[in-house]
């Protein structure tokens, strides 16, 4: 993995431009999808946004008895191949930070994929909360 | 990679991937119900056939299932002959005649322009086109639940013997895969209902939304090592937790600075 991508949350401010972002830079038929991150309320005026991990040792991609869910060595992101996925649910309910999600506008499971390089979220987030840089 | 020649374009493809998956790389749409990516194929439902050759076959050709075709380098395809509309066409009538509530196939009859088929309809035809991606997906599972029962016009899809099958897990792949969607199963505030066996339902610990079925929970446990904590509450909840956490955690730092 040459890159990571970096959440601070105390700069976070909660405006959920991230979301719009990832909403619809994953939009399908003119629709806007589901997003992967947005921020969520621990205390008052307090957020984190919350999004996949790319956990090292993957809950998800174990649960999935079929494959679906692969690291993307150069990203560094779980990716979800869609053909493969069957809606078994595993994933959804195995993920312990509850980040692979039901889209049910497009009925399908969606996770963070870190836009295959170049995250719309961290594009866009106005308090540089989200970053995504190269590691040393 | 090799290259191979689509409906007259040059096109690379890796060698040894199927045809089928080339093909509709190109945005080329050819039928194809008993395909899916998630199981082996097994071509039983031959609507993706095309046309192959190659130069050194003087004029010869053969028809074959794309999704059972490994690509070889300078093959020749075609997708959309007339001889090949006509046998898919032949091929839906078939399927009319054997489910004709189906809408899947009616749709994709539609498609095809065509209103009757020319062959017997079975009145009470159901919709299992006995194309095995039930089976196939429960094997890949590794649980083996479900297969094929009886010969000829009485074979169906069941568990082991007609009974409900001991294996399943309830989770509902083969529900899902199913291209005709003719496997019923219904959730209710009990539990789940599939293939005549009953499951219990987990409930999220903190606000009670449902999640997958306590056995294939403990399937997944056993099988891919995952602690049955994992299942204690439901997504929602984990990201609230770890909103939770995280804020948790910059608190303390925020004062430990301070
Ligand atoms: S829902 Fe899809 S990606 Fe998730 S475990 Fe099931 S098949 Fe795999
Ligand atoms: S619901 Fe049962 S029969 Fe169907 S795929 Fe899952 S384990 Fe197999
Ligand atoms: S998809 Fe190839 S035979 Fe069914």
């Amino acid at each position: 993995m040459k890159y990571r991508f970096i959440v601070e949350p105390w700069l976070c401010t909660g405006c959920r431009t991230c979301e719009l972002a990832c909403a619809f830079s994953h939009a399908r038929n003119l629709k806007p999808g589901r997003s992967r991150i947005y921020p969520l309320a621990h205390a008052k005026d307090k957020y984190v946004p919350v999004t996949c991990l790319q956990c090292d040792d993957p809950a998800c991609v174990k649960s999935c008895f079929f494959n679906a869910l692969r690291r993307n060595e150069e990203t560094g992101a779980i990716e979800l191949d869609l053909g493969r996925c069957v809606k078994c649910m595993a994933c959804v309910a195995a993920c312990p930070f509850g980040c692979a999600l039901v889209d049910e506008v497009h009925d399908e499971i969606v996770k963070c994929d870190l836009c295959q390089g170049d995250p719309a979220c961290a594009h866009f987030c106005p308090s540089k909360a989200l970053r995504y840089t190269r590691l040393p | 990679m090799v290259t191979i020649h689509i409906n007259g374009k040059a096109v690379q493809a890796e060698d040894g991937e199927m045809l089928l998956t080339t093909i509709r790389r190109q945005g080329i749409d050819i039928p194809a119900l008993c395909h899916h990516d998630a199981v082996e194929p097994c071509g039983s439902c031959r609507l993706c056939m095309v046309e192959i050759t190659k130069k050194e076959w003087n004029g010869w050709s053969r028809h074959v299932t794309s999704c059972l075709y490994p690509v070889e380098a300078e093959l020749i395809i075609a997708t959309h002959t007339p001889y090949l509309q006509e046998l898919r066409q032949t091929i839906i009538e078939l399927y009319m005649a054997r489910s004709p509530h189906s809408e899947v196939i009616q749709k994709m009859a539609g498609e095809y322009g065509i209103t009757q088929t020319r062959f017997q309809t079975v009145p009470d035809g159901d919709n299992c086109i006995m194309c095995y991606a039930c089976t196939r997906i429960c094997a890949e599972l590794g649980c083996f639940a479900i297969s094929a029962a009886e010969r000829g016009h009485d074979k169906v899809i069941s568990g082991p013997l007609r009974e409900a099958p001991v294996d399943c897990v309830g989770c509902l792949s083969c529900a899902q895969i199913c291209p005709t969607h003719f496997i019923e199963w219904t959730d209710d505030d009990t539990g789940r209902t599939i293939w005549e066996r009953r499951f219990e339902l987990l409930a999220c610990k903190k606000c009670g939304k449902k999640t997958i079925t306590k056995d294939f929970a403990e399937y997944q446990s056993r099988k891919r090592n995952l602690p049955m904590s994992y299942f204690d509450i439901c997504d929602d909840c984990k990201r609230m937790e770890l909103s939770k956490t995280m804020g948790r955690i910059v608190v303390s730092a925020e004062e430990a600075t301070q």
